[in-house]
């Protein structure tokens, strides 16, 4: 009988029922991290514009998608979407229930966890096109590749940052 | 004896909305000024004249035509109105309205109009004060909840999406707003230029109340084939089965 390691990393995706408040983000997110265990995470939802994209109305500000300012793990940093899925890779399963308490805690409404893979393990050509050769693998899976350079997805571990530079 | 027409098959709470969605005989729930519609509309300014595009009928001296003689146009038409739009998109969480019956109702109760039907969106047009009447109606009737359908002109995206956690559609252009009070808030028209006033435009439905005016089939509300293990088709799908067959096979011609 094959046993599965417990020290190997997962993937599990949140997905909450709803689009989450700033606030109800935060609180997630915190205690997330709370939890520990975290090798790689990732935001996700549908877009904030800053200004009006197109039609008749478009540069027109957006104050209410402005100045989304979420503090987790004493860093703060600034929404570009709205909540709806979060995706992370866990050091080992250990972590897992208490990653299901943690999001028991914070949520006001169910949710699902899913376990699988969420993030590529070798490059695309558009990461190869943008970015050339990534050299710390985890950033893949992390970036989406159709976004412009504001609209990275942003790593504050060391070693993890990428250039921001457009190509 | 008068003649009653006939809407949508089904016995089940959906039938029964679309029958009235396509009858036009809906509730009246709120009452939302003109002038906070047309602003909202975003067409003209509450008050300006309308724009038009041809002199007013009776001063263009129409050609003899009895067809002509047989219709009487509508108020916008006579006027000599500009052709404007309204477009609406439709929250797929239980919203009372969605594209298709909108457009029934468009088609079927409003004279003059143009319904355009989209998956995620759905697009009236007519003269400027048809379609101003036409948009104050499906705001204040039941084909409308606040918090679930709201007017977007453009970057419509939301019908398909989960809601906000306040049960709101999610707009991305925030051109509603949930008030303190509990009321929905219209911030911007619907092209996402901000409005001079916060128009107030009343409390959403409860989820409950949202489930019993939707029009939408779903597994998790009226299923439109009964639930596993107890399958009972409404009368609906026998219906479309039968348009399909009659379709396919003989064009819609069997003879």
């Amino acid at each position: 009988m094959v046993t599965a390691s417990d020290t190997e990393s997962i993937q599990v995706e949140i997905l909450p029922q709803r689009y989450l408040m700033p606030a109800t983000a935060q609180k997630l997110l915190n205690a997330i991290y709370e939890n520990g265990g975290i090798t790689r995470i990732m935001v996700h939802g549908p877009n904030l514009p800053r200004s009006v994209p197109y039609g008749p109305a478009k540069g027109t500000p957006i104050e209410e998608n402005r100045d989304l300012i979420i503090e987790v793990g004493g860093q703060a940093f600034e929404l570009a979407v709205k909540v709806g899925r979060v995706r992370l890779e866990l050091e080992s399963e250990k972590y897992l229930p208490g990653l299901r308490a943690a999001c028991e805690r914070a949520l006001p409404f169910t949710f699902q966890i899913k376990q699988g893979k969420f993030f590529h393990n070798r490059p695309t050509i558009s990461d190869y096109a943008k970015y050339g050769n990534v050299e710390d693998k985890r950033i893949l899976g992390l970036i989406d590749p159709k976004a412009r350079k504001d609209k990275l997805a942003i790593l504050s571990e060391e070693k993890v940052t990428i250039e921001d530079e457009e190509r | 004896m008068a003649y009653t027409p006939q809407f949508y098959p089904g016995s089940t709470s959906v039938g029964i909305n679309r029958r009235k969605h396509m009858s036009g005989n809906v509730e009246k729930l709120r009452d939302i000024p003109e002038a906070d519609v047309v602003a909202i509309m975003g067409h003209r300014a509450p008050g300006a004249d309308y724009s038009s595009t041809h002199p007013p009928l009776k001063e263009m001296g129409e050609p003899d035509c009895p067809v002509r003689q047989a219709v009487e146009p509508t108020p916008g038409a006579a006027a000599g109105d500009r052709v404007r739009y309204s477009q609406w998109t439709d929250s797929m969480y239980f919203a009372p309205s969605i594209p298709y019956f909108r457009s029934y109702w468009g088609a079927i109760n409003c004279k003059g109009c143009d319904p355009g039907t989209l998956s995620g969106r759905q697009i009236i047009e007519a003269r400027e004060r048809d379609i101003e009447k036409y948009t104050k109606t499906q705001y204040d009737s039941e084909m409308t909840d606040v918090a679930l359908c709201s007017m977007r002109g453009c970057t419509v995206h939301g019908h398909s999406l989960r809601l906000e956690e306040n049960g709101m559609q999610f707009d991305m252009l925030a051109r509603t707003e949930l008030g303190n009070d509990g009321n929905v808030l219209g911030v911007k028209d619907q092209v996402g230029i901000p409005l001079d006033k916060k128009v107030n435009l009343g409390k959403p439905m409860s989820e409950a109340e949202a489930k019993k005016r939707t029009t939408i089939f779903r597994f998790d509300g009226v299923p439109m084939s009964g639930t596993i293990g107890a399958r009972k088709p409404d009368e609906a799908v026998e219906m479309t089965h039968h348009m399909w067959e009659l379709r396919t096979k003989w064009g819609y011609r069997p003879e």
